[in-house]
């Protein structure tokens, strides 16, 4: 058992820390892009390929750096961190393991490595669109990253059962809508397709369509532990340095004692998301998916962490111009993906009895 | 990273869970039940840690020459699994293992470690920890029961209170101020107290849920011989926060015990009703027994990463302060479930009450809270 960062994870958490501070800040970078509907640039895209960013998911046969889940978990809470808006989940974790774990053929693994391809998949949850032939029709919620991607995958029901499809996001027959949602740092589409020119990829049976779901979850929940992890730390700052009644804020027990609220929250979700990362690759895939089901379970308590920032900030933290606001709907935006934190409750408290009822059977 | 545990570890555990199956009656668990109010539960558990000691089983953590083992961290946290999953009864003398004997073995003279330790982990010897008094709570280091050197001899005059075990005992680590002219923290000793020593009374002392663990001990003009310091004198302090460098799987109880009481509230729940509808069916309950499912899985997972940290040369931060205080409020929530669902349960109306100490007892949440913020997150001090 050791559950420390090797320096080759540090060396790549500090790599992807410097770039994203020297690229692309809140104020001069994520800020201009709250309005665009891609939230990416080609220059910042590049330097995330160049420092291997893009491609940390995908195997060395395709040119990518061969790494786990948990490396992914590094370079994801880097990129909450720095409310990076641009479509990285979608393309680096979502796509490339959606790849990997169906076996698709590489051609697209390799540009998703050095950058030139930028991926994103529909059709993990909800209703799913119908091939007809080389085509596909039907609806997709909430897809992110459309409007930024070359290459739209989408897991679809075919004659020869589920597949993997690959449809090109600017041809005939796909129309792409924005669908406006809480965080403005992460890029959301409502896709209608209608009789668009597909190419299937691979079978996605339904074990390799739930891994893929958990592993997305999982990277989800990475970037939100780093965007609460640093509104904590900026909140926790401030009350150092915010005086009132003559003294720091900080100095008042009640508002320590929302600064270890956050903490806990902070600590007690990173315990739980590391164990996560480790297990997407690591466990037998019910815990894998026990492991998903808790971190979204967890996602309304550690979106409290960005309630609970903002009242230490006070008046300042309700404004628009403090960044406060944005760490806070980055977390709502995770509180909400693939369903409200009840519904996960629900689930673990179902899995709890029946894995409980097992253990009596036995 | 690597969650799993390695193969000597599992081997180490198959024994341990083997020897507990062979040897842990339901006499035993039961007695566990009764303690605090039964005086045949005590009889029983005392000779459940003697045969635990007398196998090899007890104070796994410590050198063998004092009657442990010398397991390694990893089989500690084991240790602390399997027996508490078990539902071995938490050893008598608890308290002295985890608290007093780091002292004595840091402090003591080789007769007081040799002739003392074996027989607290066999419970020979009841031992108890004289710190709180009735104006020293949070405050622990305002205490002031007095200690005034007088020839060979201490002569202790005070009170005590939150003894636990306190009128059970045959050994107490009694706190008392030796300086009452210096600053509080610096005018502290540590003694070993024979309880039986004349001027020493012991009254129970009976909690909200009728219970007596804990007992208020007062001292009239005790007689304590000089050399019963543990310390130098003044150096209480210092005694008092000695950890222990090889125990430090202590927080794997506190996850594995409330992994048990969830596992336990779950049968309570299967079979019950409401309004002729199976509870473990109600969406409601489901969620509430999820979040508190997640939490559990977390502290586990939490105690975990400070274990690494001691392990591997991390960073434990605060994970200590901050387990102990999420345990407590766990153990508040699933006690409430409990009660809010089987409300006439005996037993789970007795722990809806009992586990307001859980926030209470070690040092308040409150207090814990002060610590992290100003020690771990960096906070000013008023």
């Amino acid at each position: 058992m050791n559950l420390e960062l090797t320096e080759e994870q540090i060396a790549l958490r500090d790599t992807v820390r410097q770039f994203l501070a020297e690229k692309a800040g809140v104020a001069g970078y994520v800020r201009p892009l709250l309005d665009d509907s891609t939230g990416t640039t080609d220059g910042v895209w590049r330097g995330l390929a160049d420092i291997g960013a893009t491609g940390v998911l995908v195997p060395h046969e395709h040119n990518g750096a061969g790494m786990t889940m948990v490396e992914a978990g590094v370079v994801a809470e880097e990129l909450g961190a720095a409310l990076y808006p641009g479509p990285w989940l979608s393309s680096a974790v979502a796509a490339a393991r959606a790849l990997v774990r169906t076996g698709a053929d590489g051609g697209l693994l390799a540009g998703i490595a050095d950058g030139t391809d930028i991926a994103t998949v529909g059709g993990l949850s909800g209703h799913r669109p119908t091939a007809n032939g080389a085509t596909l029709s039907g609806e997709l919620a909430a897809v992110p990253d459309v409007a930024a991607a070359t290459v739209l995958l989408v897991i679809a029901d075919g004659p020869d059962g589920v597949g993997l499809y690959s449809v090109d996001p600017l041809s005939d027959g796909v129309t792409a809508t924005a669908r406006s949602h809480v965080d403005p740092t992460h890029k959301l589409f409502d896709v209608a397709l209608d009789g668009a020119a597909a190419k299937r990829l691979a079978d996605a049976p339904n074990d390799v369509v739930d891994a893929l779901t958990d592993d997305v979850i999982i990277a989800r929940a990475a970037d939100a532990l780093g965007a609460a992890n640093t509104v904590m730390n900026l909140a926790i700052e401030y009350a150092k340095v915010r005086r009132q009644f003559d003294q720091p804020i900080g100095s008042f027990q009640a508002v320590q004692h929302l600064c270890v609220d956050m903490y806990e929250s902070v600590e007690l979700a990173r315990s739980g998301i590391i164990h996560a990362l480790w297990a997407a690759d690591a466990a037998k895939p019910a815990d894998r998916h026990l492991a998903a089901l808790r971190a979204k379970a967890f996602a309304g308590r550690l979106a409290s962490v960005g309630d609970t920032a903002i009242q230490v900030f006070g008046g300042i933290g309700f404004t628009w111009e403090h960044d406060a606001h944005l760490y806070l709907k980055r977390l709502l935006g995770w509180s909400a993906y693939l369903g409200a934190p009840d519904r996960y409750l629900e689930e673990v408290g179902t899995e709890l009895v029946s894995e409980l009822d097992r253990k009596v059977l036995q | 990273m690597d969650f799993s545990y390695p193969v000597e570890v599992e081997q180490f555990r198959k024994e341990l869970r083997s020897w507990l199956s062979a040897n842990l009656t339901d006499d035993v668990k039961d007695a566990d039940r009764r303690r605090g109010r039964d005086p045949d539960a005590f009889d029983t558990l005392r000779a459940w840690d003697a045969a635990v000691a007398d196998a090899g089983w007890g104070a796994v953590s410590w050198p063998q020459e004092l009657g442990g083992r010398g397991a390694t961290v990893l089989e500690q946290l084991v240790y602390a699994e399997e027996t508490t999953r078990a539902r071995a009864p938490v050893p008598l003398n608890v308290i002295g293992m985890n608290n007093i004997a780091p002292a004595i073995m840091h402090y003591g003279t080789d007769t007081q470690k040799r002739t003392l330790l074996p027989r607290m982990v066999r419970a020979d010897d009841i031992w108890c920890q004289g710190m709180s008094e009735p104006e020293a709570g949070s405050d622990l280091a305002s205490l002031r029961t007095r200690a005034v050197r007088d020839g060979d001899d201490f002569v202790v005059n005070g009170q005590k209170v939150w003894t636990s075990l306190g009128h059970r005992a045959d050994w107490c680590q009694l706190y008392v101020r030796t300086d009452p002219e210096a600053s509080k923290h610096k005018g502290i000793s540590c003694l070993i107290v024979d309880m039986r020593l004349p001027g020493i009374e012991a009254r129970p002392l009976v909690t909200l849920n009728g219970a007596a663990d804990f007992a208020e001990v007062f001292f009239n003009d005790v007689r304590v011989r000089a050399d019963a310091l543990l310390g130098p004198l003044d150096a209480g302090w210092q005694v008092a926060t000695t950890t222990l460098s090889h125990e430090r799987a202590g927080a794997a109880r506190l996850y594995a015990q409330i992994e048990v009481q969830l596992a336990d509230l779950v049968a309570d729940l299967a079979g019950h009703t409401i309004d002729d509808r199976p509870v473990l069916e109600d969406r409601g309950t489901l969620r509430r027994l999820g979040d508190l499912a997640v939490r559990i899985n977390y502290l586990e997972l939490l105690c975990k990463r400070s274990i690494s940290a001691t392990l591997h040369g991390g960073d434990a931060l605060g994970s200590a302060s901050l387990a102990k205080s999420v345990w407590a409020e766990l153990g508040q929530d699933l006690a409430a479930l409990a009660y809010d669902v089987l409300g006439t349960n005996e037993r789970w109306v007795d722990r809806r009450l009992s586990t307001r100490s859980l926030t209470i007892a070690g040092g308040t949440t409150q207090i814990t809270k002060g610590i992290t913020a100003t020690r771990v997150l960096g906070l000013p001090r008023k």
